[in-house]
């Protein structure tokens, strides 16, 4: 039985993290698929996001800045507002470079965010990075939430402790994987119907031939500001979301861009770059096959030691674990190569005229 | 989908073919400390090597089984390697992982919540101390930096440095060891004449050691050998800035006589979580670790040896891989009053807690007696080069 | 004043090389074949793995080589796999958007640091022992004329290393008839195509060089900190890259210039030049080179020497 409740665990936790994962793509999207901004600095963004709710919702500590207690809600919403300011920023600076310099900027905006948020020890606690971040559902039952108001209201401090240790001690995890996945769901519609309307469609237009949106009137530095600070926004949503996952967050190996921004840039291309769908699948579908690798490739291992027992295993361990990172690399030239689009391409958001048009959507996507 | 079944089916037919105690073990063995990082993986699968050849686990003579996984020394990965340890193999307990960041994370994140005991191998961050609210299952096999900053301010006055210039890599570990130092060592009297940081695996430490070289001829240096901290001890040595040089465990290492040369670090003396050499834990253990060919004086070697051997007591002692128990046996094998264990007595040790004695290890990284918040007090050894490799002695 | 020459100014110039020579590979990349290639630092990497591994085999037929000889067979080796991943990943994408190729090239990075790190493990690498003292002959020298200049062979080496291969390459471009026609190409592909120029001949002969000059880059960056690690690699790359865009895409002279103002800037940053304290953190040192490329990225993209610019 109890093997059981682990695999549901196990479970619930790909869908945690694919989901976080496949916001990052959402946002991405807009800005690569809607807007064809080459963004390599993910990371920046999502530790934008991350420290932001990390200060604003911890206790007080010696460590670092805190002690604000503000409710959790609203800690992901500053996050999400911060991202998109700083977007707005570097926007207003590098938007109109082309797509390489763009990949080159963003890249090293991203390290300078990671250096300050390493050496302004006395608000981030530098290196050794903020823990004991609240997680949503969880945070109830931590006890300086469940003293305080609104939740005092309800009850008392021991009536709260007895209830949750009635609980089992897994019960936040469900109710933090749907909560997830609801966000995840509610922007994927809003970024649908942002697709089919008329913005969407100017979006496309700039995107595709941008002199002649130009010449039509439309002014494409705004629109393309408009998708980065959006994109970044949700980036920043998933940040917050992140420090949740992992209750701790420090800038050098948490946000490793290698780990976060290369593998949310897989998981577009392989779902679909330019489809809103894509994205989510590419999130989970990469997700599961990074997680679960390890499994397969430790299983391989043993059956490999088994049957040469004269190599040593711990070598093979410690080389084996990247080997996971070449295929993954190997896995996206070939996706590059074979499938451009992703699994699920691009779909132009019909117009009036070719709902009455016959031919299939030409389904390219860049 | 289908990889995740054929994933756990594989681990399915790996993990449940005999009875047998498993113990998930994240270790950073990608991200920025693989050479740190394998001769620890080294000490543990000699640990569990001991365990199986003296009879495994209970009456049934159980295999002790280590699951290692990648923590990559990255809170991500060891949140989801953690949550595959617990929830897809099934594990008793955490032997684990090697970096502060790492443990913190895993802990609150995964195995607080789960309620499965973590036995951190190296974590020294003071953050651990207090992080638990009410429960008892996060434990570590090393001390504090609080402890040993202390230790070493107390060496650098008790060598008579009145001034000394500090250069720290700017990770977690290094920053929060100098901080301690630091404020101890200008507690003591000293004058700390620099205080900077500087990025790890750097190609030049030149301008920093320049920089900071005028004002002292003593360097206090926390870094981690493979990470940039033999590029600095060389800059430092080549431009003749620094005289003295003295330092945390993190700079331990053979490596470093092998690449800087056993002449050219006469001055130097850096300290480590470790016993003295002279006490019969560390004379087993050393024995044992020769005799494997794992280096037994390399950074948190002993005590990854320490923590798994102790794991293993502790389950003993519980009688069944229940994960609920093992806290509480993990004291009580941990600390006096007892008959004393060495490294390697499995055999004795398992006919001892049969009969139902008490028993005490005392390990190779020290005593390992565990306080209330699940800390290891601090003995320390200072290293110094005799005869072309270190020696230790321990710091009274 | 000698302590900043020597502690400061020279280290910041042999880091110059370093960076000049990578830089001068991903300038001609640029250029010629029009992408950003973040594959570069890798195969630098890569390229001094290899003269290592060179090193070893004949130490184990017991032959000492210097690292400058064994380079040689390692250039070859490191512009066969440029050519490879040319072939097989790039390629593909040469006439697709500039985005695909520099995702491939993104995708390279990973692959071939991952295969260093299976094949030779991510263990630190001794290169050299031991410390390297100046050089007593220069230090001699120049005692007599009133200077006071310390420098260990390793970076007269280099410094050597780095002239010989920059006057080389002059020679190319400016004397020879590929070297014509890879500027050609750099201007302005459809015309050079057109005036008969055999393009594909001019995207192998940039491979080449810039397989050489990075070796050379690798191979001077391991003789400088006399260890080799996998993590070399992409602490490089971006410097290398702000080198590139500070001189000017398409011009290797600029990415020369760049890479030494890069170099020094880095290392100039910490020194003291108000007061004790040095100018700037010695945390934020990274940040230099990085913030020398954004700001030239904003202020003028076509880089000091007037590259191409989008």
């Amino acid at each position: 039985m109890e093997a059981y409740v682990g695999y549901f665990l196990y479970f619930l936790s790909l869908l945690t993290v694919g989901g976080i994962y496949a916001i990052f793509a959402l946002g991405l999207n807009v800005q690569w698929g809607f807007a064809g901004l080459f963004n390599v600095g993910i990371v920046g963004f999502a530790a934008v996001g991350a420290y932001t709710y990390a200060l604003l919702t911890t206790a007080g500590s010696t460590f670092h800045l805190g002690g604000f207690g503000l409710p959790l809600p609203f800690g992901m919403f500053m996050g999400m507002a911060l991202s998109g300011v700083i977007a707005g920023l570097i926007g207003l600076i590098c938007i109109r470079l082309r797509s390489d310099y763009l990949a080159i900027a963003t890249i090293g905006i991203a390290e300078i965010i990671k250096l300050i948020l390493k050496n302004e020890t006395d608000i981030t606690n530098g290196p050794r990075g903020i823990n004991k971040i609240p997680r949503a559902w969880e945070h109830f039952s931590e006890t300086r939430f469940y003293t305080d108001w609104p939740m005092s209201w309800f009850g008392t401090p021991e009536n709260w402790e007895a209830f949750f240790d009635s609980l089992p001690n897994w019960y936040w995890q469900p109710l933090f994987a749907a909560t997830i996945i609801l966000s995840m769901y509610v922007i994927y519609r809003m970024l649908e119907r942002a697709r089919t309307s008329p913005w969407g469609r100017m979006m496309t237009a700039i995107r595709e031939n941008e002199p002649a949106a130009r010449a039509a009137g439309k002014d494409v530095t705004r629109r393309r500001i408009e998708a980065f600070v959006i994109g970044a926004s949700i980036m920043g949503l998933a940040g917050a979301l992140f420090a949740q996952h992992l209750r701790l967050i420090e800038p050098t190996n948490t946000f490793d861009p290698s780990k976060v921004t290369f593998l949310v840039w897989v998981m577009l291309i392989t779902g679909g770059s330019g489809n809103n769908r894509g994205a989510i699948l590419g999130a989970f579908l990469i997700w599961t096959i990074w997680s679960a690798s390890e499994l397969v490739i430790s299983g391989g291992i043993e059956l490999v030691e088994n049957i040469f027992s004269t190599l040593d295993p711990s070598i093979l361990q410690t080389r084996a674990g990247f080997l996971r990172m070449m295929l993954i690399g190997i896995l996206m030239q070939v996706i590059l190569q074979r499938y451009p689009g992703g699994i699920l391409p691009e779909v132009r958001p019909a117009s009036p005229k070719a709902e009455n048009d016959t031919r299939e959507p030409t389904g390219e996507t860049k | 989908m289908k990889n995740v079944l054929m994933a756990t089916a594989a681990t399915l037919l790996a993990t449940t073919a005999m009875a047998e105690v498993n113990i998930g073990n994240p270790m950073a063995m990608t991200g920025p400390i693989p050479d740190l990082n394998a001769p620890i993986a080294q000490a543990v699968d000699l640990a569990a090597t001991h365990i199986n050849d003296q009879g495994g686990m209970f009456e049934a003579g159980e295999a002790f089984n280590i699951i290692r996984a990648d923590s990559a020394c990255d809170p991500v990965a060891a949140v989801d390697a953690v949550t595959k340890l617990i929830n897809v193999n099934g594990v008793a307990a955490i032997v684990g992982p090697v970096c502060s960041g790492a443990a913190i994370a895993q802990a609150e994140s995964v195995s607080i919540p789960a309620g499965v005991v973590t036995l951190s191998v190296s974590a020294s961050s003071p953050a651990i101390t207090s992080m638990e609210d009410g429960t008892d299952l996060v434990f570590r096999a090393a001390a504090s930096d609080a402890y040993q900053g202390v230790a070493l301010a107390e060496l650098a006055m008790a060598n008579g440095m009145m001034d000394i210039a500090v250069s720290y890599a700017n990770d977690d570990y290094n920053a929060a060891i100098a901080e301690v130092f630091v404020k101890a060592y200008q507690g003591m009297g000293g004058t700390v004449t620099a205080n900077e940081a500087h990025e790890p695996n750097k190609a030049s430490y030149r301008s920093e050691v320049a920089t900071i070289g005028a004002t002292s001829e003593n360097l206090a240096l926390f870094s981690y050998y493979g990470s940039g901290g033999i590029t600095l001890m060389r800059n430092a040595l080549e431009t003749g800035a620094f005289m003295n040089f003295i330092g945390a465990d993190g700079m331990l290492s053979d490596e470093l006589i092998e690449q800087i040369g056993a002449e050219n670090l006469m001055t130097s003396t850096f300290t480590t979580s470790a016993s003295d050499s002279s006490t019969p834990s560390f004379a087993a253990w050393a024995e044992l670790a020769d005799a494997a060919g794992v280096p037994a004086s390399d950074p948190f070697v002993a005590n990854g040896y320490d923590a798994t051997f102790m794991m293993a007591l502790a389950i003993e002692h519980a009688g069944s891989a229940d994960r609920e128990a093992i806290a509480e046996s993990l004291r009580a094998i941990a600390s006096g009053p007892g008959v004393m264990i060495l490294p390697g007595q499995w055999a004795e040790a398992k006919v001892l807690l049969a009969a139902g004695f008490n028993i005490n290890y005392e390990g190779a990284a020290g005593n390992q007696d565990f306080d209330e918040n699940g800390d290891v007090a601090g003995n320390f050894s200072k290293s110094t080069i005799v005869d072309g490799a270190w020696a230790a002695e321990l710091i009274q | 004043m000698w302590e900043f020459v020597n502690y400061y100014f020279i280290p910041g110039l042999v880091l110059g090389c370093i960076y000049a020579l990578g830089a001068i590979g991903i300038t001609l990349t640029f250029g010629i074949l029009r992408f950003a290639n973040f594959a570069h630092g890798e195969i630098m990497m890569s390229g001094s793995y290899l003269t290592w591994t060179v090193m070893a085999i004949a130490a184990g037929a017991g032959l000492t080589l210097h690292p400058l000889v064994a380079m040689v067979p390692a250039a070859v080796m490191v512009i066969l796999l440029f050519l490879a991943t040319d072939r097989y990943f790039y390629k593909p994408f040469r006439k697709e958007d500039t985005i695909k190729v520099v995702m491939a090239s993104f995708g390279m990075m990973l692959i071939i640091r991952s295969a260093v790190q299976v094949i030779w493990g991510p263990n630190q690498i001794t290169f050299v022992r031991g410390i390297a003292k100046p050089n007593a002959t220069l230090s001699e020298i120049t005692a007599n004329w009133g200077l006071q200049i310390m420098m260990p062979n390793k970076h007269l080496f280099i410094f050597a290393g780095t002239i010989v291969l920059v006057i080389a390459l002059g020679y190319l471009l400016n004397r020879t008839r590929i070297g014509k026609a890879m500027r050609a190409v750099s201007d302005s592909p459809d015309l050079a195509h057109v005036t008969g120029i055999d393009v594909d001949k001019v995207i192998r002969a940039t491979w080449i060089v810039g397989g050489i000059c990075a070796t050379a880059a690798g191979v001077f960056l391991v003789m400088d900190t006399q260890m080799l690690e996998t993590t070399m690699g992409f602490r490089m790359l971006l410097p290398m890259f702000a080198a590139a865009i500070l001189g000017g895409i398409g011009k290797p002279y600029g990415a020369v210039f760049g890479g030494l103002v890069i170099g020094l800037a880095e290392e100039l940053s910490a020194y003291p030049w108000i007061g004790t304290a040095p100018l700037l953190s010695p945390g934020y040192k990274t940040g230099v080179a990085f913030a020398i490329m954004v700001v030239m990225l904003i202020v003028r993209p076509q880089g000091l020497f007037k590259g191409r610019s989008f």
